[in-house]
């Protein structure tokens, strides 16, 4: 049973892999053809084919290198239809292979002009992030002095901010620093222009605190903090700092991070052994500066509160960005350095594990500590947890997707005794319940690009599969168990537990509840992935009642009972593929 | 708190540049708004000024000197 299990799962994400995999015979690039000759004709016979192709084709094939010679590895320069037209000539019996000359790109290199004096983005390791997101769907709060919309920033998405220095809605920059950290952050990349930004499809809410000489308030920085959080930022980032301690902005930190704001500052550049306010804060991730070589930047900030550390350049290597120059408003390409410029990396980074799917700021400060290149001696603290590395972040940040250690945890929390209810700890077998909700994030995991993993997916996955099935088991005393079996039961349960009943009713274990939640919950953007969890969650009860228990009131539980389950359950798994579709905003 | 401190004007490279006051122990306060007289490099000055500490900024490269008096002692 546990083979077919198994079996049927492998076939699902064998199908699923096999679906979505273009490959890369349909998506490789090549501006040249390979002809292997065959070892065995004369050179002569070579030397009249390639003169043939001359004639014909008016190219000049030549040997790849020295080291061809002995197989006879030819290439010439052509296309498609080239490579089409020699495969059908005679040529093709002189030769082993014709093939397209493919292009290997491992990752994706921006066409930015200025993107080969961003030393910076390759000491974080961003082409690897980038292979797998750039940030769409999180919004970045830059809390600076203002961003503008330079020719740079022009293509990326900006959502509405505030100017807390002069007390209106439009919160453009008057210093030039704000657009150049909002520039390292989302500076418009691909678009052939300038240099690139780190999560570039991620949204900018500019937030002006920061007066055009470069200093502000803390009471703006906390009111700044606090409308970030309740318009939506996932993440915020403070280059600035100093002052002392503040009850008023510890506070303003403490909301944003109940309210799953990742917080990022800069650790100072005063050279001391501590990082100033507000990277101090414990619930602020607290940024060091290193220059080109990896060394700690001769002005940063170190030692104590510090968390992690991230390129700010020095005076041999600065950072570069598109920003305004303040004396005449107009667009410059600069180079800054300073912890301000570290910081906007590590933000860039947490916005890209969020868009990965890891929200809460505690795990995302520990995707992002657990994800750096450590630094062996380090007695001083310059580095914090060590260097920043947006590779392999987002990577450890996929990883995490499939974790069912929160549930446990959580049956852990909720299954204590008490002298007023009992817990009947065999009413449920524990097993199939356990393959069920990870049958369904399986599932999810297999669909994963198309799903936000958001509380609505994961209650949906487990109401779908498993259901809260220990309430099953759940009894106070002198009341009816019923209403406990009713809530304990997974959606294709329905029909059978909260009767008492241990065979499904064909009539919930089907496609049925998942099609009406879909229709129903299709339009809300929260609901809709409940209802997809659910349809998945569904189709993994399916599968595994299949397996291990097919018995189904009316069809008995034999071929018959097992052939609908099966059949169902693909249909609930076509149904969540259909439903999530073309839906990869995350909610 | 006001205080009066002696030192070199300088301006520090962080974002388009900074004032800062530089102590001959190290000590560097960053000018808060300094006035035009003060926004060059000089061989020192005596700024008689409040630290404000409710005040962040992008430079972050010490306390934050709003200036009350000042008076160059050689430029």
């Amino acid at each position: 049973m546990k083979k077919f299990l198994l079996l049927c799962l492998l076939v699902l994400g064998l199908g699923f892999a096999l679906f979505n995999f273009k490959g890369l015979a349909n998506q490789g690039e090549f501006d040249s053809i390979i002809l292997d000759f065959r070892e065995d004709i004369p050179t002569t016979k070579i030397s009249e084919a390639i003169q043939k192709i001359e004639q014909k084709y008016a190219r000049q094939p030549t040997l790849n290198s020295v080291f061809s010679v002995d197989d006879n590895v030819y290439v010439v320069e052509g296309n498609k239809k080239l490579l089409k037209a020699l495969k059908r000539s005679p040529l093709r019996r002189k030769t082993e292979y014709i093939e397209p000359n493919y292009i290997y790109e491992h990752f994706l290199v921006p066409n930015d002009p200025e993107y080969s004096k961003q030393w910076n983005f390759r000491s974080i390791n961003i082409e690897q992030a980038w292979d797998d997101t750039k940030g769409d769907g999180v919004t970045v709060a830059v809390i600076d002095t203002g961003v503008t919309q330079v020719p740079d920033l022009k293509l990326t998405k900006f959502v509405p901010g505030y100017d807390f220095v002069n007390d209106r809605v439009d919160a453009s920059d008057d210093n030039g620093h704000g657009t150049h950290v909002a520039g390292t952050i989302a500076q418009s990349t691909n678009n052939g222009y300038g240099v690139a930004g780190i999560a570039y499809e991620a949204k900018i809410m500019p937030l002006k605190v920061l007066s055009a000489s470069g200093g502000g308030t803390v009471a703006d920085i906390a009111e700044a903090i606090r409308f970030a959080a309740d318009n939506g930022a996932g993440v915020i980032n403070m280059s600035l700092g100093g002052g002392g301690e503040s009850r008023l902005l510890k506070e303003a930190i403490d909301h944003a991070y109940n309210k799953g704001v990742v917080i990022v500052a800069a650790a100072g550049n005063s050279n001391q052994n501590a990082a100033a306010y507000p990277a101090r804060y414990p619930r602020v991730i607290s940024v060091t500066a290193t220059d080109a070589a990896g060394e700690k930047s001769p002005y940063s900030n170190y030692g104590a509160g510090v968390d992690i550390a991230a390129p700010g350049g020095s005076e041999a290597g600065k950072i570069l960005q598109n920003t305004i120059d303040p004396s005449s408003g107009q667009s410059v390409f600069v180079g800054f350095q300073g912890t301000s410029m570290a910081s906007p990396h590590v933000a860039g980074v947490a916005a890209l594990i969020e868009a990965s799917g890891v929200t809460e700021p505690e795990e995302v400060v520990k995707v992002l500590k657990q994800s750096v290149r450590k630094v062996q001696e380090d007695p001083l603290n310059h580095f914090g947890a060590g260097h920043l590395d947006a590779g392999a972040a987002v990577k450890l940040a996929l990883k995490g997707q499939i974790t069912f250690r929160d549930f446990f945890r959580w049956l852990r929390d909720s299954g204590y005794l008490n002298p007023r209810f009992w817990i009947d700890g065999g009413a449920v077998a524990l097993l199939p319940k356990i393959v069920m909700v990870i049958g369904s994030y399986l599932l999810a995991w297999f669909l994963r690009n198309y799903l936000p993993f958001t509380w609505s997916l994961n209650s949906g996955l487990i109401l779908g599969s498993s259901g809260l099935f220990f309430l099953q088991g759940f009894y106070i005393f002198d009341l009816p168990q019923w209403p406990f079996r009713l809530m304990g039961s997974s959606f294709p349960e329905l029909g059978n537990v909260p009767l008492g009943n241990t065979a499904l009713n064909p009539i919930f274990a089907s496609i049925l509840i998942p099609f009406l939640l879909i229709a129903l919950l299709a339009g809300h953007k929260t609901w809709k992935w409940f209802a997809i969890g659910s349809t998945l969650g569904v189709a993994s009860c399916l599968i595994v009642s299949a397996a291990v228990d097919p018995a189904l009131s009316v069809l008995g539980m034999g071929a018959i009972a097992r052939s609908f389950l099966i059949v169902n359950a693909l249909l609930c798994v076509g149904l969540a593929y259909l439903a999530s579709k073309g839906e990869k905003q995350r909610v | 708190m006001s205080i009066t401190v002696t030192g070199k004007i300088e301006k520090k490279g962080f974002g388009f540049g900074t004032w800062a006051l530089v102590t001959s122990e190290g000590t560097t306060y960053e000018l808060k708004d300094p006035p035009e007289e003060l926004r060059k490099s000089l061989a020192q000055v005596t700024i008689e000024g409040q630290i404000r500490d409710d005040v962040m900024t992008l430079a972050m490269i010490g306390p934050v000197l709003e200036i009350q008096s000042f008076k160059i002692l050689s430029s």
